[in-house]
């Protein structure tokens, strides 16, 4: 996994070489993009979760843009950053990205733009679909499929279906063109733009890391009677969210000592299975080899704790 | 025999479905009168669709344990309930066992595609996008083969199986725990490799910042589900201000530069 030549540094790209504007994508190019938005999550995984899915996405609009072969190359590379958002609203960051892509904006200014916008609209996009729109359109069609009316399944397939590709669509070409009437704005003072936009990032991964991180916790607990000791709780007490705070902290600090990624996953995953082993982390499983601990609070201590 | 090669083929649609394509097909209102019309069954299919749909979005009380991953809940209720006649209550506890290897499937599948992350950092380096296709199309591979595979066993074996896959899932458990929690620490490099590209030395701040008000915002239990967006809010307010604080100093010094020539004149 070491470096060669021919493999582009990460760090070392700021600029475009070419840095002219690209003509305005057609039509065809955006509609292939938000067909292919559906497959956002298509190799969703743990490290990155949805970036090869988002690059995937964008080939289209990318390939389009960046007509220098280094350029794309470049281009496809920052595009496969971590990135966590709501499938059904994705494209509304695609079209922005796209159009500061098309404008050749600098390299950070892009990647910062990109994880800020589309951590918060995950949480949007939840609480619009799966909370409000799904259950009242289930509400409507489920008592016509339990009284045996085909028509029940069919009309919650064509009003949850339809709904989403409207917002898809109306999403890409209004984020598109709002980006590129924006970008006057994030040009003229680029340099301060992208230390606002890299702030903004830095503040974003730092409320990820709370938000995102918060499953990370040990299930220790040990027994004293009537009142177990939770080592979480003692964990807690010197600062919520300590251990994915740490373990964040750890992965910047190899990755900044010239670590790979790859291996970063590999320490992970012999820290998690040697957890499992001795029952570190996680709760509500037996170790595999018995341990002085528990991996929960027993349920005839938990009415004590509260 | 028809039947099953049907049955698999329909399961792996779904599997690729409950992450990605319409992300509707593979809901029990949709998928169960799709399984039905297969097993030779509609109606079952109608009813147990929509009863497994209502205990989903939490407006019908669920009787005993709900199936951990829904694809193979609708997928094995369904054949049960068919075949076997049981009923619908019991036919979603008899599949709980199955669709614990459907979330076993799931967290190997993302630890898995963890790996296919370098190989298109790789391949892309290069502006090659072939890394990327190939990945797609393993990803879609595997992840509805597993899946049709767990839905065939279900056909053939029928609930003859179930205490084996109990005492199987009993034994693995430590491992899938000890994979899980690996999984969920891997957004931590995700995190790290952004910080090492954004984060400049004066910036801490505003990363300890982000966490703090993150914490705040996530333990208000009235605020925790809008916490992203409120902390962007504030975030940008942060950058906003940055942004023209620094456009103004720079114009500052502009017209300082240009006093200073003047006077010297």
């Amino acid at each position: 996994m070491a470096s060669n030549n021919t493999q582009l540094n990460l760090q070392d790209m700021q600029f475009y070489n070419d840095r002219t504007p690209a003509p305005k994508v057609d039509k065809k190019v955006l509609n292939k993009m938000i067909w292919r938005s559906c497959n956002l999550q298509i190799c969703f995984n743990y490290e990155r979760m949805q970036a090869i899915g988002w690059l995937w996405c964008m080939l289209p609009g990318l390939k389009a843009v960046h007509k220098n072969k280094d350029d794309l190359a470049m281009s496809m590379a920052h595009n496969l950053d971590f990135l966590n958002t709501h499938p059904f609203i994705v494209t509304f960051v695609m079209g922005l990205v796209l159009s500061m892509e098309q404008n050749k904006m600098e390299i950070p200014t892009i990647r910062a733009v990109r994880i800020s916008t589309a951590a918060p609209l995950g949480g949007i996009g939840d609480a619009l679909f799966w909370f409000t729109l799904i259950p009242i359109v289930a509400g409507m069609t489920c008592g016509m499929a339990i009284s045996g009316n085909i028509m029940g399944p069919i009309m919650y397939f064509v009003i949850a279906f339809g709904v989403e590709m409207v917002l898809r669509y109306v999403l890409m070409y209004w984020s598109y063109n709002l980006g590129l009437e924006a970008v006057n704005m994030m040009t003229a003072n680029a340099k301060e733009f992208t230390r606002a936009a890299s702030i903004l990032g830095v503040f974003i991964v730092g409320a990820l890391t709370a938000n995102y991180g918060g499953g990370t916790t040990t299930g220790i607990v040990f027994e004293n009677g009537e009142s177990p000791i939770v080592l979480q709780k003692y964990l807690d007490t010197i600062l919520p969210c300590l251990l994915p705070l740490l373990f964040t902290l750890l992965m910047y600090v190899l990755l900044k000592k010239g670590w790979t990624p790859i291996k970063c996953i590999f320490l992970l995953l012999v820290i998690g299975i040697v957890a499992g082993v001795f029952g570190l982390l996680g709760s509500g499983y037996d170790p595999l080899v018995p341990v002085p601990w528990l991996t929960s609070v027993p349920e005839a201590a938990t009415a004590m704790l509260f | 025999m028809f039947e099953v090669i049907l049955l698999a083929i329909v399961t792996f649609i779904f599997a690729i479905d409950q992450f990605s394509l319409t992300e509707i097909i593979y809901r029990p209102m949709c998928a169960c009168p799709i399984i039905g019309a297969i097993l030779g069954d509609l109606n079952t299919g109608l009813v147990l669709g929509g009863t497994y749909e209502l205990m989903m979005i939490g407006s019908m009380p669920v009787g005993g344990a709900q199936p951990a991953n829904v694809v193979v809940g609708e997928v094995v209720a369904m054949i049960f309930a068919v075949k076997t006649g049981m009923d619908i209550d019991s036919a979603l506890g008899a599949a709980v066992i199955f669709s614990v290897f459907g979330t076993y499937v799931v967290t190997i599948m993302f630890t898995i595609a963890s790996s296919f992350n370098s190989w298109c950092d790789e391949t892309c380096s290069k502006g090659d996008d072939s890394g990327v296709r190939k990945s797609v199309i393993a990803d879609v591979l595997l992840l509805g083969s597993l899946f049709a595979v767990i839905a065939v066993v279900a056909y053939v074996a029928g609930s003859s199986i179930q205490a084996a896959m109990q005492s199987l899932s009993e034994n693995a458990a430590w491992f899938m725990a000890g994979l899980g929690e690996a999984g969920k620490m891997m957004r931590f490099v995700g995190f790290g490799v952004l910080l090492k590209i954004m984060l400049a030395n004066d910036m801490w701040g505003y990363f300890l910042m982000g966490f703090a008000i993150a914490l705040i915002v996530g333990n208000t239990p009235n605020l925790s589900g809008a916490a992203l967006i409120i902390v962007a809010f504030i975030g940008i307010g942060i950058a906003l201000s940055n942004y023209f604080t620094a456009v103004a100093i720079k114009q500052v010094s502009a017209n300082a530069a240009t006093e200073d020539f003047s006077d010297g004149i």
